[in-house]
Order: structure tokens, then sequence, then C-alpha cells
């Protein structure tokens, strides 16, 4: 309310020609890109999607489960709060200016389903979910030269951007051969061959079926079914694969290293492993329900383990999956870790998960139809605000839990405010990001191939959001800044030009309008200090150095 | 007595500066605000207890190092034991500086912990905790730092350090005593000091700017990890404040004692540690990666493994004794799990968390002993099995924290820093 006074009063700019000249470019090419992706994908699956959009059986079972556990649900969350978690989540970045002030304007009663629409077909959402993919898929650590990062990740953007099914996407990866430049999926496989492809086995059951079979690998789980046996078996259908390094003609006539080839070799179909007892067992493929396949050379083991996963009678793709996108959305998953499911892991609300799972695979694993149901529910909703007799318990997703920015969210958010690419050091791509990551990156070089970051809240993060180059690059006022053309465009105001600076750098930095109080303060110290740079600077500086910048909310 | 009874979160018993520095006038410049903090800070800093944990990430191969079998034809390996100045305690060959320090360390050969995964060992020796779906465990290094730094509120170093690698977080204690991770000790703190155009008094009025939003998104009552955040900024410019940063500056020792630690990453970090001992810091976590050798694993332990671990920790505790330091800071030796003792087809050993080693001492622990035993070819524990638990809780009582501490978990529950452990009499008593 109090944001809205000072629109109308203090900055009556805000409602000049220029701003509806954005919000109506805004809406053209909204309506554009619905038209042009109605007219690119005459399928079935997305002409239904839009009706779709909802799915009440979500909020239903939520409610329900509010109910018997004597919770309310958090208000809903505001317009801003909404706007700026759904471009994080989709798009991996904050909306800029433009986008806050284009959205929190409209008044259309549909205007979230509306957003969430726009946002799926704008460039930034493949790139988003291909960046955390191959992330999933190969680390952040670099993996050396046979791994070709740039190729996964275009390769992924590619199936994200046409909405492909999710059960060909995963097919393709477990079965990608060839040339690892021309078939990006190949990359996966080739990072986790080492340690006889112990990593490719555990990592493919994690990711793509939420089973964490790695502890069997020396000796029969603990707290699971799973036996040692188990591992084993998906591992012999990994056995067999040959890489072969490619090497061509560069410009300079010389020969170089180009690409690697993986193909499938057919040979013994069985593995050993050292088992406790100091005996040598051996393993065919098998799969994790039981199912075997032929020992011999008249298969392509690889191809054989493609299918089982993806048997509609297989119901860990589908699960495994729901789960992952659920914790995108909401910060947790119905089961925790997000992918370790099973009888040992009750999920918070296993009738949710079971339909969803069900619904999902029933609309031919379309990912966005997905995304569409879980944003329109009650949950993701929510507000992060937690009023009385919220706060209860975690896991009944009734208001919205808070999360830092992944590092990659973070950076191309800072970005997006700042403008820090134009300004700086021609800070754009995904490699400068990648590099200026690494500093925060450790890789363990064990068979698990795990990795981490120390980018986790901590004092190193800090450290760097006060006082580093990227945040010296991103307050600049150099041509091309965020805040040279804010202070330029200022100038143009019919009135308060201090007033229009002071809305734009929290709409950059927050995507919304200063309240009242701040409004005020920031008044008082561009009154108080002669540097009035300074002062914008400073505040664009505190602004992003707060909780309400990096949680998101 | 109140530690025993479950605690409130730590927000709630803890102030925090960024609220008092909100609270201050405008133009009292925060360096003079700090300075002030800085006064009694030494005073506290007396009788104060710490930890040095040395961790082996990837899994250590024990039977190459502490336990080593040579009675056993398939499983001892080529290494050969050496006697140390602990009577009838022997160790590697290739730890022959090592050996010279044993009477102030003690070997425990009969650990079993039963986590065989990287991600899930690492977790357990961390914490005592298997992971578990509905509770993030703190760190043990995070619960000395929290249980011990209540004593020093006006410390102003982090508590926790975690050097080469990040260690584990502090769970649902919250970030704000998560370590604070040193990523190479041979270089500067990265982003210490805030840009030249920066001053004093701009920094001041940056977080004065700073302290309101935060108070604001706070006040709205949203999760927890509101709070955290400005309890880390807290903890941050406090650090930034102090007159002990130098303290991460190993460049100032001088050339004998960098030679004598290593300048590898780890016999920097040992020395790093041991400066941060003598501020007073309580928990400091150094790490040695590479130890997963499924292949070639006796080339890899004595080229390249051996040689580093035995300078760095051999330098570490003879610094410390030669300080002084060594009754009050206890090491403590350990990886995510031990090593296979058969010898598998690659000449490498496997995951093995059945019966291995750790090695422990200072803090006043008596040296020179070994506790239990495995059989003659590595593979049961024949004496004395000791537990994580056992582990963790002779760690706590070493420290002087009550071992029957329990903490309420964000979902109500009652988690016990030690569950169902006890300390190991041969080493305490």
């Amino acid at each position: 309310m109090i944001s809205k006074r000072i629109r109308s009063t203090r900055v009556p700019g805000l409602r000049g020609i220029k701003f509806l000249v954005l919000l109506i470019a805004w809406l053209v090419v909204m309506s554009a890109t619905q038209k042009l992706a109605a007219a690119d994908c005459p399928k079935p699956g997305i002409e239904k999607s839009k009706s779709a959009g909802r799915a009440g059986f979500i909020d239903r079972l939520l409610e329900s489960s509010w109910k018997k556990a004597g919770v309310n649900p958090a208000k809903p969350a505001t317009d801003e709060e909404y706007l700026r978690r759904a471009y994080l989540d989709l798009l991996g970045r904050i909306p800029d200016v433009q986008e806050a002030r284009a959205f929190l304007q409209t008044k259309e009663t549909d205007k979230r389903e509306k957003l969430v629409d726009f946002l799926l077909e704008h460039a930034d959402y493949p790139k988003n979910f291909a960046t955390q993919w191959t992330i999933l898929l190969i680390g952040r650590a670099n993996q050396g030269q046979i791994v070709d990062r740039g190729a996964l990740s275009s390769w992924l953007r590619k199936q994200f951007a046409a909405n492909r099914p999710w059960n060909d996407v995963v097919f393709d990866l477990v079965t990608a051969a060839g040339s690892n430049k021309q078939n990006g999926a190949v990359n996966y496989i080739l990072a986790h061959l080492e340690f006889d492809a112990v990593p490719l086995t555990s990592r493919t059951t994690r990711l793509f079926l939420g089973q964490q079979i790695q502890c069997t690998q020396c000796h029969d789980h603990p707290s699971n079914e799973w036996k040692q046996g188990d591992f084993w078996g998906i591992n012999a259908f990994f056995k067999g694969l040959k890489t072969e390094q490619k090497t061509s003609v560069n410009e300079t006539g010389l020969e170089a290293y180009d690409h690697t080839e993986l193909r499938d070799e057919p040979s013994d179909a069985y593995v050993r492993f050292d088992k406790r007892n100091g005996l040598v067992g051996i393993a065919f493929p098998k799969f994790l329900n039981g199912q075997k396949i032929s020992q011999g050379t008249d298969v392509i083991r690889r191809t054989e383990l493609g299918k089982l996963i993806v048997d509609p009678k297989n119901k860990d793709l589908s699960r495994a999956f729901v789960n992952r996108m659920w914790a995108h959305f909401m910060g947790r998953g119905f089961v925790n870790p997000v992918d370790d499911l099973g009888s040992h892991n009750t999920p918070s609300n296993p009738e949710l998960l079971d339909k969803l799972a069900r619904e999902f695979q029933e609309s031919r694993y379309d990912v966005k139809q997905l995304i569409r149901w879980i944003m329109a529910s009650r949950a993701y909703q929510a507000s992060s605000v937690k009023g009385k007799g919220v706060d209860k318990e975690e896991g009944l997703f009734n208001f919205l839990q808070l999360r830092p920015m992944s590092p990659e969210q973070l950076f191309d958010s800072l970005l997006t405010a700042t403008n820090a690419h134009r300004a700086g050091n021609g800070l754009q791509s995904d490699q400068k990001r990648d590099a200026w990551l690494r500093q925060f990156l450790f890789a363990f070089g064990n068979d698990e191939g795990e990795e981490t970051t120390s980018f986790q809240g901590t004092i190193p993060q800090a450290l760097m959001m006060m006082n580093s180059e990227l945040l010296r690059d991103a307050l600049s006022a150099k041509p091309g800044s965020f805040l040279a053309d804010c202070i330029e465009q200022a100038q143009s105001q019919a009135r308060s030009p201090e007033a229009y600076m002071v809305n734009q750098i929290y709409l950059a930095a927050l995507s919304r309008y200063p309240t009242r109080k701040e409004f005020q303060q920031a008044g008082g110290y561009l009154a108080s200090y002669p540097d009035s740079l300074q002062v914008l600077q400073d505040l664009f500086w505190a602004l992003l150095n707060s909780n309400e910048f990096i949680l998101i909310h | 007595m109140i530690s025993a009874a479950s605690r409130p979160r730590p927000e709630l018993n803890r102030r925090h500066f960024l609220g008092h520095l909100t609270a201050t006038a405008l133009d009292v410049p925060a360096l003079q605000f700090f300075s002030s903090l800085n006064a009694n800070a030494d005073q506290v800093r007396k009788n104060h207890r710490s930890c040095i944990v040395l961790w082996m990430s990837g899994g250590p191969s024990h039977l190459d190092i502490w336990d080593l079998k040579p009675e056993s034809e398939k499983n001892g390996g080529p290494f050969r034991p050496i006697d140390t100045s602990a009577p009838g305690v022997k160790i590697c060959e290739h730890m022959p500086r090592m050996a010279k320090q044993m009477h102030h360390m003690n070997i425990i050969r009969s650990l079993d912990s039963k986590e065989g995964n990287h991600d899930r060992g690492t977790y357990l020796m961390h914490s005592g905790y298997g992971p578990n779906p509905t509770v993030v465990h703190p760190g043990w290094g995070s619960i000395a730092a929290y249980e011990l730094s209540e004593q020093l509120k006006n410390f102003d170093l982090p508590h926790c350090v975690a050097i080469n690698e990040p260690g584990l977080g502090a769970g649902f204690l919250g970030m704000s005593f998560s370590p604070f991770v040193i990523q190479n000790p041979n270089a500067p703190i990265a982003n210490l000091k805030p840009p030249a155009d920066v001053d004093a008094q701009r920094f001041d009025r940056r977080l004065d700017m700073l302290g309101q939003v935060e108070n604001d998104f706070i006040a709205q009552r949203r999760s927890q990890m509101a709070v955290d955040h400005k309890a880390v900024y807290g903890k941050t410019i406090r650090m930034m404040n102090s007159k002990y940063k130098d303290i991460f500056n190993i460049k100032s020792e001088s050339a004998a004692v960098r030679e004598a630690y290593g300048h590898g990453s780890f016999g920097s970090g040992c020395l790093m540690a041991r400066r941060l001992m003598e501020q007073g810091v309580t928990y400091v976590e150094v790490s040695l990666g590479g130890w997963d050798t499924h292949a070639n694993n006796f080339e890899t332990l004595s080229k390249r493994l051996l040689p580093e671990l035995d300078q760095g920790m051999s330098a570490l505790v003879a610094d410390l004794a030669q300080r002084r330091l060594l009754d009050s800071t206890l090491i403590v030796w350990m990886g995510e799990f031990g090593r296979t003792p058969q010898i598998n087809q690659n000449a490498g050993r496997d995951h093995w968390p059945r019966g291995w080693s750790v090695a422990i001492g200072g803090g006043g622990i008596k040296g020179g002993q070994t506790v239990g035993a495995t059989d003659k070819d590595g593979v049961d524990i024949t004496d004395r099995p000791v537990g994580v638990m056992d582990l963790i809780a002779t760690m706590t009582k070493t420290m002087g924290i009550n071992i029957e501490t329990q903490y309420t978990t964000p979902r109500g529950r009652p988690m016990k820093v030690i569950d169902g452990g006890q300390p190991i009499r041969e080493l305490i008593g």
C-alpha cells in the first residue's frame, strides 16, 4: 500500500510515456511468443497444457495434509515475491527493472499464469535448465580435455527449448554414442568412465531413478534393500565402452585434438568385483527390478539399459524427476535427499508424490506441463512470511522456505541488476561465470566424483559480496552500467530525479519499490551527503548485500 | 544444568553486533567501534581448549600407516613397520618423523564406522551421525565452536575453520556456525579489505544502510536463514576489522619454521592451524586429499601422500609441544573410512569402514598408547571395538564440553551431541 502511495504522489514520472511503451512492448512480445509457440508446436501435448495449467489435485492433497497436521497455510505471496521467485526458478536470474515494472503494473487477474507461460518461452529458460542439468550430470569442476562441457550444455538447451519428453532425454543420455562434439549427450558418459565406470553407475541410478546404490559397491546396503550384486549388475551394462581421441588439422596446419568418439564394443558381459570375504564376485547385466538381458554380443547393453529405465512399468523415472522438480521450486522435495527414494525414506506427502508422478508420466513426461502445475499450486503461491500457526513443521509446504541463490543464480542476477558486464571487463559468457565460480569450488577426486563449493552463505561469500572486484564493477558508473543509465534517465524526469533513481535501484536489486520508510531514509542520505553518486552506490551495495537479495523468497 | 536441557536456537541467546551497529550513531566509525571490542578479548583467550582435525579425504589406507600387518602374506603390502618414540608402538617406515612424536599420540586400531561411501562416511565421521532425511546434523567442529564460543563473546576470528577442503557445515545450527573455509593457506584471504575508494566512514554508511534492509527482512518473520545471513555478515565484518587478521598470513613465519612444516598445502595448513590455536580459535580442520587409492596404493602413498603427511603432522605436534600448547590442543587424525585389507587387482585397496585406525593425542590425553587391535590379516577386530560415537564422546569430553549436551532440531526433536557413545577410558580415564 505504502509503495503505491509513493508511486502516485512522489514519482509521477513513472506513469510517463516511456513506461507505457515498455508495457505495451512486453505484452506484444508475450502474445507473439505465445502465438509462435502454438504455431511451432502443433503437438497435442502442448495444446492441452494451456487449459490444464492448473492441477486441482495438488491443492486438494496439500490442503488435506495441512488440515491433518493442524497448520495454516501462509498468506499468498505478493506479486513482488511471486515475480522474483518465478524469474529465479525459471530463468536463473532476477527480473530486470523493465520486466519488474511491467509485471507489477499490470492488473490482469491471470497475470501470474501469463508470466509463467512467458518465462517458459523465454530464451533464458532452456539456458537455465541446461546449466543446472550440466552441473547435475558432470559437476562444476573442469573434467579435462575429453569432456566437452559446452557441447553437453548446448545439447541440453535444445532439449529443454523443444520441451522434449523427459524419458526421451534420459534415454538419449544413457545411450549416447559417437562424437562428443556432434552429440553433446556423449559427454555425460565420458565424464564418469574412470574407476571402471563406478561413478557412472552410481550417478545414473541416483540422477534418473532416485536410487542410491553407491554404498553397495563394496558391501550390501545397511539401510535399504540394495545388495552388492545390484551395483555391479548395473555396472555390467557399461562394460565394453571404448573411447578414442580424434585429431584434425587446424587452421595453422597442425594436427591437434579435435573430439572424442564413444562406442560400444561387444565383449564379455560380466564384471568382477571384490567381495567382503575376500572372494571375487561376478555380475552380469541386471536391472534394479531383477530383469536380465542377453549375455551375448547380440545386444548393445546400454540400449537395453536405456529401455529398462524408460519402460513405462518403471515408476522410478517419473518419481525421481517429479521429486527433484518439486524441490527445485520449493527448496525441499517430498523425499530428501532428493535422489534417495525408497521404502527406507518415507515421503512427507506420499499421495501427492504418487499422483504427481503418475500425472507426469501420463502427460508423456511433459516437463513444461509439470512446471505449470507446480507453479500454480498453493504451495508455490504461498508467501515465505510465516503467519501464526504456520511454522509448525518443515516439509508441509504451507509456506515457501527461504533458500539461498545458487552461485550461478547469484552471478547472473548480479549482472542483470547492475549491467556489470557492460561496464566491467567483459564478464558476460557462461565461461566467465564458470571461471569466477572456480575459486569457490572443491573437487574431491574420489570415485563418487563428488565436489562442493565454499559458496554456502559463509564468510568467503560475504567477503566476495562486500569487497570483490565483481561488486566494484557492478557498482561502477561507467558508461553502459546500470547506475550510469539510471542517472542519465533521471535527468529527463519531469519531477524529482532522486525519487526516480531510488525507485530504479530498489527495483533493480530487490524487484520491488521502496517502502515509505526506505524512501525517506534514502532521501535523507541524499540530502545530507554532497556526493550523490557515492550515496547511490552505497545504497545499491547495501541492497545487493542484503538477505532479501540473496535469499529466494 | 542448562547444557543438559534442550537449548534454545543460537539466535535467541546471542546478540549480534550488526544490530548494535545500526543502533549506534551514524558518525561512529566502525573501526573505532571494533577496537573497543578487542580490549577484553585477550583475557578470555586463556585456558581455552582447542582441537585440530587432520582430515584425510578419500579414505586413508590405515594398514599402510598405523596398523601394519607384516605377518600377513596376502594383505601385508610392501611397507615395513618401524619403532617409534612410544615403546612397543610401531608405524610405517614412510613416517619416520612422526615416529619421533608418537609418545604424544595414540592410535585407535579398532574403529568400526560402518559407512563405506565417501559422502556418508564424511558426514558420519564429522558429526557422529549417519545422514538422515529429517535433520541436517551439525559437524562436531561447529558444535565445539558453538559450545565454547559462548565463552568468547568478544572474539573476532572465526571459531571454526577448515583449510584446503570445506569440512562439514553447521547443519541446523545455521550458516553462521559453519566453518570459515580457507581454500589455499599459501594465498592471502581473498577480498579481506574494502576497495580503495571506500574509507572507514563510507564503509560505515554502507553497513548502516545494510542493517536497515537486513532487519526489516528479518522482522517480516521469514525463516531462520534471514537471521543467519545477518549473523554471518556480523562475523565477517568483525574479522575484517580484527587486529588478528594477519594471523592468516603464514609468510610472516621464519624460513626455518616454514621449512619444518613444508610448503605444500597440507604443511602450510598445519602451520596456519598452529597460528590459529595460539589465538584461541576453537576448531581447525586441515585436509590432505587424494587417499582414494583403488589403484597404485603403495606408490601413491610412499611417493606422495606419506611424505607430505609425515612432515606436516610431525612438525605440528612437535611445534605445539614446544610452545606448551599441546595440553590444551586436541589433535585427531582421521578420514571417512579406512581401506580394505585385501589388495585388489590394481595394486589398490578399496573402501573399508569395518575395523580401521585413527590417531588421537594432545588435549591432556596421555600419549604413546594403542587402543584395540585387528587380527593378523587386518580383517576382524580382535580387541576393544570402538564406535564413532565413542570417538566423538572422547573428543567432546577432552574439550571440556558436557557430553550430555542436547539440542532441539528445527522439527522440535531432541538431538544429543553424544548418542550411545562412551569416552574411551583407556585414553581419558
